[in-house]
Formats: structure tokens, sequence, C-alpha cells
């Protein structure tokens, strides 16, 4: 089989994606920690004691919650702005651009896909007119592209907020207070939500065996040529078209 | 990058968040704290100092951290205080770290008063002061100079000094606050008494505040007294907060409190109250007092000073039975009325005829600690006048406090001799002397006057040179013998509680000794404060060491039957109820009462008073007590102001015979229709109080400045002023 | 035995001299315009002169049994002091929201000016760790105030509550337990508010947590159900593949 390697990741979009995952859980970890009222806090009264002994205080822990917030959101902002043009961009270009029949059935056919099995998938969509071949994706499926959207949203909204309550404390004054009261709630939602998100995009990446080739690349850089036909058919095409 | 950088974080959180990241990479647990903090003890010393903020002077704790006081606390030993500091003596850090404070000489440059000054230093100060001193003395004699030192535990060297140097002419802040009191004690019980509140039953206060212009022990004392059951009545103008703690209060007319007092005394004796026994045996002139109260029934005084006639008689009778545990206190600030010795001498007399004199809960026997003054022999200079410039006027004058209302006169007339030089220490007549204008125009008639102070308060603002004195808390200070009652009489002493003073200031005694070095006078400042204190404390073995260990020496003696088998200090050896002095130099042997004149129509006499948180004139510009009092307005009663169109914050202008202010109407219940009052010491003309600019309006431009013809009080309840509402611009 | 550090104040010695105010801000650093402690009464300037004595009444934060300021902070910046009783204040967790502040009854909280963080009494904890008492209790002329451990039969003011009648503030609709017993007649009564609890927290109560929940809910049941699949149900690789080679052809 001449099942050569492509390359799909640089090892600048690997280092971000790991930085990233090492980050987000450090900060959901003592996030979670520092709600310790009972009213509010998803996990019970466990996980802020666990925390705060294993920091030695809470005061410890939030700073070290603001110490990773700012490392993460200070390393993002780099790697953002260094490739403007180079990645920035395109990514975004890529995140943001779908096709509305083939993503909407790639959207109806994939979780039956991978439920149920492609055939009895096949077997499901041909009422609509489609087989069960998946349509065809480019370098982000469509479902990598909403995911990544959420997840870009989410961190948005999570740096905005977490800058805001930082802030309190050293330059908001009585009157702008309420902001940092709904911004300690948004949050919160916006990290649950995200963390929702994150759930599917792990099992998707890591779990399923699918995807495994995926989760490989983002270790090694390259995927096998015939799970890039296959996955991301449309991507396969450009990088054969480009001569390589 | 700013944005990665942790720039939220203080230092602290960030060394956390290394140790943090140190202890999670090495998997160390550590306890978590927060549900049981306990924050660290501070690390300060406890120096023990004397209080500054009044006259009071209670003995306090400062907590002294890396060289600066941070905090004050009372000293728990200090029983004259009963262990307490208020709100004026915690306040007392902020005066020590006062922005506005002196920083070095000043010269006048510009007109008096127009604020232009040159820095000196301090040779060059002292070397004018004395040339000027020199030329005053020998154009217009040593007693062209003027002396004026307010109470403090240094004063006593300005005195020294003039003394020295060689004038009569020293004057204390008396005048203007209690000799008209002391006066009328002092010619009934030939001392003055402290008052025994701690066992007293029953209190009659006309005249006084004391839940305000806090007196210790007194205040403490009455308030514990009527926790046990002690019953207060308060007759006052004004509803002050002893008034509305009181157990009934009346709204007395201005300038009645004779009448009630002689009505008092009317009951006690038709009705046979009062002690017999002891007015037989201790008092002379029952049968003269009986006399003469005889047409001063409650009824009478009901007209006069419209409180209810059977009330008059009520209390009356409550005070004989309660006696001798009861008493008309005896007040302390008496500047009120052209009368008020005769006033105070009514006092007096009812607390005789109670029969408290020496007894629990009545009037006691001042104690002597036993400190000693160290003595000199002040040069005689043969050019000088015989009398002080104020003699003669007043006909019971204490020649060693003088009377700031006649010699102001007096220097104003040039007679009977000129005063040219003015030296003030600790004292600010600008502000508390009645007719402001008065003292301006004395102040233009000088050659040179010098003002030492820790501020510029509006009399060093008039001066020509000014010098910065030190805050207590920096100095070291004589030993001060106190009064305490039932606390005991007491000694205390200040060293400094900080090591290095703020910016050039000296202590007075360093200037008073530096200037008599210059005039050839240094012989009689050989010495230093410790020396002097070694002199004080001479017959007193152990003081040095319980002021040193307790911050405050006792010297225990007999509170009560101090007077057994002993003559009291008077013309016939008892209690004078019929004063004959007072018959032979013309004045009236009993208090004879007269009518005060009631406010002309649409005017409305005016009267001062105190709060716990003012001290007189020196304490509003202080940043913490300015929370308090941040500035005054015109206390003007419901009905007044709706005759007059005036709401409350309203501009008003008040306007008197000598003078007029701008100042906000407070339209308020706690003072008579026919009276107004407004807090003393704001509508500043000096630039140097920082936060006192534009605030409130000046009660001494307004005040007139009567005379007690006996004690030379000034008597500053006898302004009537026209309130008018400002049109808004 | 369990301490609990309280306050008992007789409001009928209080001559408001606001010695215990100039105490508290000197000791504590509290800003300008900003004040820990109080002393309440009828407004003097209304009242009717000479209907009786008056009655001032010294306060500063009650450090309730049950204190509902707790409930407002996210953090747990605000807590309660297991050893001692107190309610204290975290100045390094708090993050200055402010939304304690409606929450106290008593409006004993404020947003510390110059820090930017909820401040208020902590019975001086600073002083007492030096062996000294509040700087309110410590300075007060007429000693209406009494400090020490309810707890302890023997403390001054278990034996105050013994010999006296007492009582509490509180607002009815916030009861809080409060560690101030007013000796006698307290004075005003009816200053207390209710406490209002943060609106953002609301939402995030009863709306943004069963809403995050359902969603991370959904998100992990998906998770495990297909991780089980994957690790219990046969594989079909063969079926999987069939597409990928049809398209190679």
């Amino acid at each position: 089989m001449n099942n050569r390697m492509i390359r799909r990741h640089g090892p600048g979009g690997i280092f971000i994606h790991w930085f990233n995952a090492v980050c987000w859980f450090f900060l959901l970890a003592t996030g979670l920690g520092l709600i310790k009222n009972p009213d509010l806090q998803p996990l019970g009264p466990w996980w802020p004691n666990f925390m705060n002994s294993l920091f030695g205080g809470g005061e410890t822990l939030l700073a070290v919650h603001w110490g990773t917030g700012a490392v993460w959101a200070g390393i993002w902002l780099i790697f953002i702005l260094a490739g403007l043009l180079r990645y920035t961009a395109p990514f975004l270009r890529q995140i943001f651009s779908y096709h509305l029949s083939r993503d909407l059935e790639w959207m109806i056919k994939k979780p039956f896909q991978m439920i149920l099995g492609t055939k009895a998938m096949a077997a499901l969509v041909r009422p609509l007119g489609w087989d069960g071949n998946m349509p065809e994706q480019g370098f982000y499926n469509v479902g990598q592209k909403a995911a990544a959207v959420a997840m870009a949203a989410g961190g948005l909204v999570l740096v905005i907020t977490g800058v805001i309550m930082t802030l309190s404390k050293y330059f908001l004054s009585p009157n702008q207070v309420p902001m940092v009261q709904w911004s300690i709630t948004i949050h919160f939602i916006a990290a649950g939500l995200t963390f929702g998100v994150l759930l599917i995009h792990i099992y998707m990446a890591a779990v399923s065996r699918e995807e495994r080739p995926a989760f490989i690349s983002m270790f090694t850089g390259t995927v096998p040529e015939d799970y890039a036909a296959h996955h991301h058919g449309l991507w396969y095409e450009e990088v054969k078209n480009s001569g390589k | 990058m700013g944005t990665n950088q942790p720039l939220t974080l203080s230092r602290r959180n960030f060394l956390k968040v290394a140790g943090a990241a140190a202890a999670a990479g090495t998997g160390l647990i550590r306890p978590n704290s927060a549900n049981s903090a306990t924050p660290e003890a501070p690390s300060f010393e406890s120096k023990y100092s004397v209080c500054d903020m009044c006259f009071n002077k209670c003995s306090l704790i400062a907590r002294v951290r890396n060289g600066v006081v941070e905090k004050l606390d009372p000293n728990p030993k200090f029983h004259k205080s009963r262990g307490m500091l208020c709100a004026r003596g915690n306040a007392g850090v902020r005066q020590l770290y006062d922005p506005d404070r002196l920083k070095s000489p000043l010269l006048r440059k510009g007109e008096r008063g127009e604020g232009k000054w040159q820095r000196l230093t301090w040779d060059q100060a002292l070397d004018h002061a004395a040339e000027q001193l020199l030329k005053i003395g020998e154009q217009y004699t040593r007693c062209g100079v003027m002396f004026m030192a307010g109470a403090d535990m240094q004063s006593t060297f300005v005195h020294r000094f003039a003394d020295v140097y060689g004038s009569y002419n020293k004057l204390s802040h008396e005048s203007m606050c209690l000799i008209a009191g002391t006066r009328g004690f002092l010619d009934t019980f030939g001392e003055v008494p402290i008052p025994d509140m701690q066992y007293t039953k029953y209190v009659v206060m006309s005249g006084a505040n004391r839940f305000e212009a806090l007196v210790t022990p007194d205040s403490m004392d009455l308030m514990k007294a009527m926790a046990g059951g002690c019953k207060l009545v308060v007759l006052d103008p004004r509803y002050t907060k002893t008034a509305a703690l009181a157990h009934e209060y009346f709204p007395v007319r201005p300038g009645t409190d004779m009448a009630v007092m002689l009505a008092f005394a009317h009951v006690l004796i038709t009705e046979g109250l009062y002690d017999r026994e002891f007015v037989e045996q201790k008092c002379y002139g029952i049968e003269q007092l009986a006399e003469h109260v005889k047409q001063y029934s409650p009824e009478w005084a009901e007209k006069e000073c419209e409180i209810p006639a059977e009330a008059i008689r009520r209390i009356a009778r409550e005070m004989a039975a309660a006696a001798p545990q009861a008493m008309i206190y005896p007040g302390r600030r008496s500047s009120n009325y052209r009368n008020s010795t005769q006033i105070r001498r009514a006092y007096a007399i009812v607390n005789a005829l109670l029969g408290n004199w020496d007894r629990p809960g009545g009037l006691t026997a001042a104690r002597m600690v036993g400190l000693k003054s160290p003595g000199y022999d002040a040069p005689f200079y043969e050019s000088n006048p015989f009398e002080r410039i104020d003699h003669g006027v007043a006909k019971l004058m204490f020649e060693e406090e003088g009377s700031l209302k006649i010699a102001r006169d007096a220097v104003l007339r040039e007679e009977p001799y000129p005063v040219k030089g003015f030296f003030t220490y600790k004292t600010n007549p600008m502000q508390t002397a009645a007719n402001r204008s008065k003292t301006i125009e004395m102040i233009r008639k000088l050659d040179f006057m010098c003002t030492v102070d820790i501020v510029m308060s509006d009399t060093a603002w008039m001066a020509d040179l000014v010098l910065p004195s030190q805050a207590a808390f920096e100095r070291t200070d004589p030993c001060s013998a106190q009064q305490g009652s039932s606390a005991c009489a007491c000694v205390v002493m200040r060293d400094p509680v900080v090591s290095d003073p703020l910016f050039e200031s000296k202590p007075v005694f360093w200037m008073m000794k530096e200037l008599a070095d210059r005039l050839d006078l240094g012989e009689y400042f050989d010495l230093s404060i410790e020396e002097y204190r070694k002199e004080q404390l001479r017959d007193l073995p152990g003081a040095m060491d319980a002021l040193i260990n307790d911050g405050v020496y006792y010297n225990p003696s007999k509170l009560y039957g101090v007077y057994e088998g002993r003559i009291f200090k008077t013309k016939t050896h008892k209690i004078e109820l019929f004063n004959e002095t007072y018959q032979q130099m013309g004045l009236d042997p009993l208090p004879v009462y007269e009518s005060p004149t009631a406010p002309p129509k649409n005017q409305f006499r005016m009267v001062v008073g105190r709060t716990a948180t003012i001290t007189q004139s020196s304490s509003q510009n202080n940043s913490l007590l300015q929370e308090f009092e941040p500035e005054n307005d015109l206390w003007i009663h419901p009905d007044s102001a709706a005759a007059l169109g005036i709401h409350d914050g309203d501009p008003v202008t008040v306007s008197g015979k000598v003078g007029e202010q701008r100042i906000r109407a407070r339209v308020t219940r706690r003072t008579r229709p026919d009276t107004v009052y407004m807090h003393t010491g704001y509508g500043v003309l000096s630039k140097g109080l920082s936060r006192l600019q534009g605030k409130g309006a000046c009660i001494a431009q307004v005040l007139e400045d009567g005379l007690d013809e006996i004690s030379g009080n000034m008597a500053m309840h006898e302004t009537f002023v026209k309130i008018t509402k400002e049109k808004k611009s | 035995m369990k301490t609990q550090l309280a306050m008992v104040i007789d409001a009928s010695r209080c001559w408001d001299c606001k010695a215990c105010m100039a105490a508290c801000k000197t000791a504590n650093k509290v800003p300008e315009g900003q004040w820990r402690n109080w002393i309440k009464s009828v407004d003097l300037d209304l009242v009717e002169p000479g209907g009786g004595r008056l009655i001032f009444q010294p306060g500063n934060c009650m450090h309730c049994s049950e204190p509902l300021c707790i409930k407002a902070c996210p953090t747990g910046a605000t807590y309660r002091n297991e050893a001692d009783g107190t309610v204290l204040i975290n100045r390094e967790l708090c993050i200055g929201c402010g939304q304690c502040l409606p929450a106290c009854p008593y409006g004993a909280r404020f947003r510390h000016a110059e820090l930017r963080v909820a401040d208020k009494c902590d019975f001086c904890a600073e002083r007492r760790a030096a062996g000294l008492e509040p700087a309110c209790v410590a300075t007060c002329p007429t000693k209406a105030r009494a400090f020490g451990n309810l707890a302890d039969p023997e403390s001054e003011v278990a034996r105050l509550l013994k010999r006296n009648e007492s009582v509490q503030l509180v607002q009815a609709k916030s009861p809080t337990d409060p560690n101030i017993r007013y000796l006698g007649n307290p004075g005003r009564t009816d200053w207390p508010v209710e406490a209002q609890m943060p609106s953002a927290f609301g939402f995030w109560k009863n709306v943004a947590g069963p809403v995050v929940k359902i969603f991370v809910g959904f998100s992990a049941l998906g998770f495990g159900a297909m991780l089980a699949k994957q690790l219990f149900l046969p594989d079909h690789p063969e079926e999987d593949r069939q597409p990928e080679e049809k398209r190679h052809e």
C-alpha cells in the first residue's frame, strides 16, 4: 500500500494545542476549586476543600488561577499575533466557512455512523436520497469547525470576564462592580458550556478509534494519506493538486 | 507583551504563585488555613505618653512600629480618665503627622495676614526675635511685650521667660474660659472644689455639657453614677447630647440660671430642707441669705427662666432628699455673662445648703500631689511700670491668669502704657476670643508678634514671626500634676515617642532657652527638662519609677473629711454664703438677680458650646476629626426659621454689632426659638489649614466681647444677632 | 471548649462621643469616608427635646452565627473562622465583586476605597493576636462595650448576659443570630434591612447551574456510552473500511 504520510500540523500548532489543553484542565480544576459557595459549587464541597488543601488556601489557589489564566491568554495572544496572516486568518476562514448541504448531510450522518455503524447509517439515510458515504470535508470537518468556533468563543468570553474579575480589585470603582458580579456568573457558564463541547472533542479525537490517526497527528504532525483522503477529502484533493 | 505578564498580581501574590507551583510540583500538601486564620501579632513597641488634644492630659500608650506611631490606646492604669481615650485622643496620631504642620521658622514679608512668608534658619529667626524683644524693651519697657501661653506642659517655660525678660503681662487662656466659675466658688468655699461625680445621686447641670465637653473623670463618673441610679437634670438653651441623656431637660432661657439657683435656695430655706447642722457649723451668712432669697420664689423664677415653678420646687426637694450626695454641678467654662461670677456663686451657695462639702458624692477639696515648682529669682527692671496692663478694671482678676479682654482693650488704647510686642504659644485668640476684628486691630498696633505653634493657626497667620513647635509625641516634657477627685491626684510626664521630630520643629523650651541666651538671661535657663523633672519630683520618691513603669504616679491621700477640724480659707474662715469682702468692694455680697435683656424683635442670642470631637479651635483641621464635623452651621429653631423663610441648608448671614458671617442654616429643634448657636473654630483666615478652606463661619467674628467685671472673664453670651436669608445667586 | 467571640453593649451608657469610631479607624487604617463601626440614634434635630432619655446605639459587624454575607461570596473570601466564631474576610481571596455588601442586613460591609475589597469589623483580629482588646472596646470612655468569649461562662460577656436581659438586633426576614447583644434598651431597632442576595447568583443557582450541568451531563453521557460501545461491543473493521476502499477504486 502506498500509504504515505501527509503533513497536517506544524510544530507551532501542536504546541499551542497541548499547551491549551494543559492550561484548560488546570484552569478548570483551579477555577472549580475557587467556587466555595455551596449554592454555586456544581461538584459539592469536596472539590474546593481538596483544591484548597492542595494549594494551602484559597488565596494561593486564586493567585495560581489568575497567573495561569494570564499566561494562557498571553501565550495565545502571542501565537495569534505572530501568525496573524500565516495561520490565524486562514484558521478563522476555515472554521467559519460552511457548505450548507454538504455540512448538514455530514452532521446528520456522522452520529448514526458512529453509533450504529456505516451500514445502518446508509440504510437510515437512504430515504433522504443519500448513500452511506460521508460527504467530502475540508481540512476540518464540520464537527471540528463547530467545536473550534465554540471553544474560541468560550475562550474569548472566559478571558474577557476573567480580566474584568481580576481588574475589579485593582482598577474598578464601586459603580463598575455589577459588571464584575455578572462576569463571575458568565465565566462559569462559559467554562461549563465549553467544557461540554470539549468532552465531545476529546471523545472524537482521543477515544474514537476511527479518528486515531488524527490523535496521533497531534504528536507527529502527519496523517496517513488514506486517512486524509477518507476524512478530509477536499483538503486531500487540495494537497494533491498543489503538486505534493 | 503586556497582557501575558501577571501585572494584576501583587508581588506578594506573585511569590505565592511561585510557591504554590513549587508546592504542587513537589506534591506538598499544605493544610487549609483559610477557615481558622489567626493573623500575625503586630510587632509594635508600646510607649507611655500623654495626650495633647485637650487640656485633660490623659495618659496613653502609643503603639509604635518602625518609628511610626500607628495607634494610641488609653492607659488602663490612668484612673483619672477611667482608662479611656476619646475620639480626639485617638486622632492624636493625625495631629502628629498632619501634613499642614509648620516646617521651618517663617518671617512675614507682606502685610499682616497676607500670607507672604520668608523661610528663615533657626539662627536667623531667634536673632530676629531677640533683636525685636530688646528693641521693644528699650523703647517701651519690658512690660511692653505681652506673653500668652495655652494649656501645655511646656507653657511654664514661656512664663519663666516672661518673668526673667521682665514682663508682668502674662496671659493664659483662662479669661476666655473658666475664671468666673473659679472666682465664684473660691469666694464661697475658699478653694475651688472638685465634684465627686462617681458617688453622687442627684446632679443638676446648668451651664455645662459634660457628655460632650468631656472632663476627666467627671464625664465618665457621671455616666457610671447614672447607671447606678443617679438622676441628672439638665438646664440648657440647647438640647445637647447631655440634655438628650438626662432624666429631665429644661430649655432654660439663656442667662437666667441664677434665678433657678436662687429659687432652689428659696425652697431649701423656706421649707427647711437645707442641711441645718452643716450650715450652722460651716457657713457664714445664712440669715442674710434667707432674707435675700425670700423674694426669689419658684413662681417668680418661672417667669424668668421658663421652667415650671412646680418643677423647680420638686427638683429642690429631690436634691434635698438625696443630699449630701446631690449637687449643682460647678461646671467649667463660665465665660458667658457680665455677672457670671455671681451666677456661679449662686451655684456654690446651693451646694453649701445641700451640705455636700467634703462628703462622698458632693464637692471635695482639691488635693495636692506634692509636685515642686522649681523656682528662680527673676531680675528686677527699674524702668517697668507698677502694674499689669490689665490691672484695675476687674475687681478680682487672677493676676496669674490675666484678662485677655481687658488687656486687648488696653493695648488698643495704649493705656495705661503701650504694649508693642506679643508672644503666643499654643493658644489661638484669633479664633477663641470674641470680637475678632478687635483682635486684628490690636495686632495691627504691635511692632512685633511672635507665634509658636505646630500649624499655621489664624493667630500664627497674623504674626510677624512664626516658629514651628514640636508635637507632643516628639517632646520631652516636664511632669504635670492633676486633680482627679475620687480617681486620686496624680502626676504624668512625657518622653518622646518618636525619635526624630518632623521637619525643623523644636520644643518651645529650647526656643526660650536660645532666646534667653541671646538676651544675656541664659543663667535662668541653665537646665534640662530631665533636671527640671528631678527637681519637680524632689519630694516624691518612687514617682519617677511609677511614671516609667505605669505612665502615671499616684499620691493617695484622704478624699473625704479633709476639712474635719480645719478652717476655710476665707475671711470668716467659713463657707461664705454672704461675702463681706464683696460688700467692702462695693460688689453684691449675695447674688442679686438681674433679668437678662431679651433679644430685640427678630434677633437672637448667640451662645457658645462644645462637642466631643472638637477642642476649642485646635482640632478642626485634623483629618480624622474633620470627618465628624466637616464644617459648622447655624442652629436655628424651626419656628424662628419659618418666620424668616429659612429652610434647612439655606445660606444665611449672621450679623451682630461687631461683625457678620455667612453660614448655612441648620433648622433644628435642638435650640430655643430665641437662641442660635454655631461651633467654634471654623471660617478660618489662615491658608495654612488646608482642610478648612471655605468651611463654615467664625463665631469669634460675630460675638461681642462682654466683660465679667468681677473676674475679668470674657462674657460671650451677650450678643444679639440678626439672621438674614441670602438671596440665591 | 468552643469559642464564640462576642460583644455585649450597654447602649444606655453611650454618649455618642465617636471615640470607638476614631479608634477603629486608626487601628484598622479605614479610609476616609468609610467606617467599620457606627453609633445609631434617632435624628436629634427632629426629636422633641425633653421627651426622656435618648439611646445612642454603638455597633459594628455582628459576627453572626448564621451570616448571610457568606452566602453572597463566590470565592469563600468571607468565611466564619472556626477557631473563634468571627466572620472574617480573606483580602487575598476577595475579588472585590461587592455582592456581600447588600447581603448584610446591618450595612456593616463596604468596599475598601483603597484596597477595593470587601471590608468590615474583624473584632480587631490583629490587636487580639497581640493580646489587646478590640480598639473600640479599649477606648470607650464609659465602657459601654464588653468583649469576650460567649462560650466561657466565666467571661465578662457571659456574666453580663446571665445577669441582665439582652436583645439581638434582627431583621425578621433575614435572621442571622448576631453575636452582638444589647443589654436592656438597645434604642432603635428599625434600621436593619432585609438582606439582598446577589441577582447574578440567583441566576447562576437557578438557571445557569442547571443548564450547564445538563449540557455537560449529556456530553459526558454520550462520551461514556460511546466509550462503552467501543470497549464492549464487537468491532466491524471491514465494514468501516468499506467506503474508503470504494473511494480508491
